[in-house]
This record gives C-alpha cells, structure tokens and sequence, in this order.
C-alpha cells in the first residue's frame, strides 16, 4: 500500500513547460494589444484611395479620432454624440491646456492637434462638413482624413 | 546524507493555481485580440474658408485704373464637384472651365494651373456638392494633393465648401 500512493505521487506531470509556454503566449498578446484600436469604429467602409499613406503623425500624439457614419453621425470609443458642438468644444480647451503646456503662446484658433476623420465611404458631405465645419470652428486646423489603400 | 535529500524533495512549487490564472489571462487576451487594419490617411491643413485673391490695406476701389494684372493677387484655385442624384460625381470644374467627371482630366489642368513657374496659386477650394459621397470627395482630393507647387512642396492647403 505504501509502495502503490509513492507510485502515484511521482506521477504527477510537471507543470513548468506548459507554464513556461503560457507565459510566453500571453507576454505575446500583451505586446500586440492595440489601445488604439478601440478609438476606431471597426464597421465602417472607408473609401479605397491609392496614394493613402499609413498612418504618420509627424511625432504628434495628439489625434482626436470622430468616426462618422454613413447617416453622419459622430461616434467616439463606440458611443454616440448628441451634442456635437460640445463634445468638440470640449476636446478643443483640453488640446488647447496640452499645447499651451508645451508652447505657452500656443493659439486658440490654430490647434496644434490633428483631427482623424473617419468617415464611411458613403456619408453625403453635407453631414461631413457640418462636422469638418464645427472643427475648425474651434480652432482646429489639421486633418487626417482616413482611407485605405487596396481594397479589405 | 539521506535526511537532507528527503527534504530537498519536499519543497515543490504548486504551479496549478499559477497556471490556472495563467490560462485565464490567455483565454482573456485571445478573446479580445482583434487585429488594427492598416488604413492610409491624408494629412491636409484646413483653415477656415478665405477669399479667393488677397487685398492689400489701404487700396480701394479703381486704385488700378489700367487694371494690369488683375490675377496678381489671385492665389486660389476653385475647384467644382458636381454630384450625381446617387451621389456619384458627375462634373468638374476649374474655375470657370467645366469638365467632365474624369479625374485624369483634372489631375492634368491642376498639374498646368498649379505646377506652372508663373503660377501664384498655393491653396485650394473645392466647393462640393452637398450630395456627393465622401469616397467620391476623396478621389478629388486625392488628386489635389498630388499636385505639387513651383516650390517643389506638395499642396496641402485645401478648403472645402458646401455647394448647391
């Protein structure tokens, strides 16, 4: 009987391969998680554009990323905007407090931010502009406008 | 001797509950993993709508009575796009010029008007049909932005108007 439960207990499988190899998958997918991603609406058709270039913010961290659908709604990390204008206002005191951190005589009316539109290849412009318009009523100046480059 | 081997073996690491949560946090990355697709974009530089010739301060009206140059001040180009009722394109103009709505057509005036020696033009508007599809803009766009000015810079300075 002694003999039989020390047979058993050497039969335990060793655990420390299979936890090695654990801990390498997940520090693999904690490396390739993209944050940025979740800021993008995943359902909407951008257009196809040839000379679209991947992403380059020329060292500017400071993108403000509006999804518009094809109805012209403005959707942010997955929610609707009601109000708009607000919702822009706000985004452009706090560009304005971060640049002004950097550049003390940054201005009001050129924001050094740049504004990601990601529209669906659908949207008519007349739902476009009202947004593009109420940026730069707010001082915003640059834009990113998205694309892709050959067809998904 | 034998006493010291008996308990070296007695201190094992319980790895179980580590690799249960281990397993978990995978389960959970693997789950929400969704892969970013690579989008292009392109960077323009929008200011507000201005007027299309600048004036100098102090001018006024019939200052030039021989009218030499009137285009010396002319420093940008308008642009029409015309929609369909699909909201395709469906015609372009240059200035007063029409064309139809190929884009190659354009990609050549622009390449005369903007890429000229002589030429003052270093914005654009294009005044857009409020129906016309935002993948139909683009392709304009596209087009405007590969021009390039007589200093060699790319043109970057676009203003977009709503049309009729």
């Amino acid at each position: 009987m002694s003999g039989s439960l020390s047979h058993a207990s050497s039969a335990e499988p060793n655990l420390t391969p299979i936890l090695d190899m654990v801990f390498q998958l997940i520090t693999f997918f904690m490396l390739v998680i993209n944050f940025k991603a979740a800021s993008m609406d995943l359902d909407l058709k951008l257009p196809v554009v040839g000379s679209a270039r991947p992403v380059d913010s020329e060292g500017k961290d400071d993108l403000l990323v509006l999804n518009i659908n094809s109805e012209g709604k403005l959707k942010v990390y997955g929610q609707l905007i009601a109000n708009v204008d607000g919702y822009i206002r706000q985004e452009a005191g706090a560009s304005l407090l971060v640049a002004r951190g950097k550049n003390p005589s940054a201005k009001a009316d050129d924001l050094p931010s740049i504004v990601v539109i990601r529209a669906d290849k659908s949207t008519p412009f007349k739902m476009l502009n009202q947004i593009i318009t109420t940026c730069q009523t707010h001082g915003f100046r640059n834009f990113a406008l998205k694309a892709m480059n050959k067809e998904a | 001797m034998r006493k010291k081997k008996h308990r070296q073996e007695d201190i094992e690491l319980n790895v179980t509950a580590m690799l249960d949560m281990a397993l978990q946090l995978l389960t959970f990355f693997i789950l929400t993993f969704r892969s970013a697709p690579v989008e292009g974009q392109m960077l323009l530089r929008m200011p507000l709508p201005q007027p299309v010739a600048g004036v100098r301060s102090g001018e006024t009206a019939g200052h030039d009575v021989q009218h030499r140059n009137p285009l010396a001040e002319l420093n940008t180009l308008v642009i029409s796009a015309v929609a369909s009722d699909t909201g395709n394109l469906r015609q372009l103009a240059v200035g007063e010029s029409t064309m139809s709505n190929s884009l190659s057509a354009l990609d050549n005036k622009l390449g005369n008007l903007l890429g000229d020696d002589g030429s003052a033009f270093d914005q654009v508007i294009i005044q857009v049909d409020s129906r016309l599809r935002y993948e139909s803009l683009m392709q304009v766009i596209d087009v405007c932005t590969r021009q390039k000015l007589p200093s060699g810079e790319r043109l970057t300075k676009l203003s977009l108007v709503e049309g009729a």
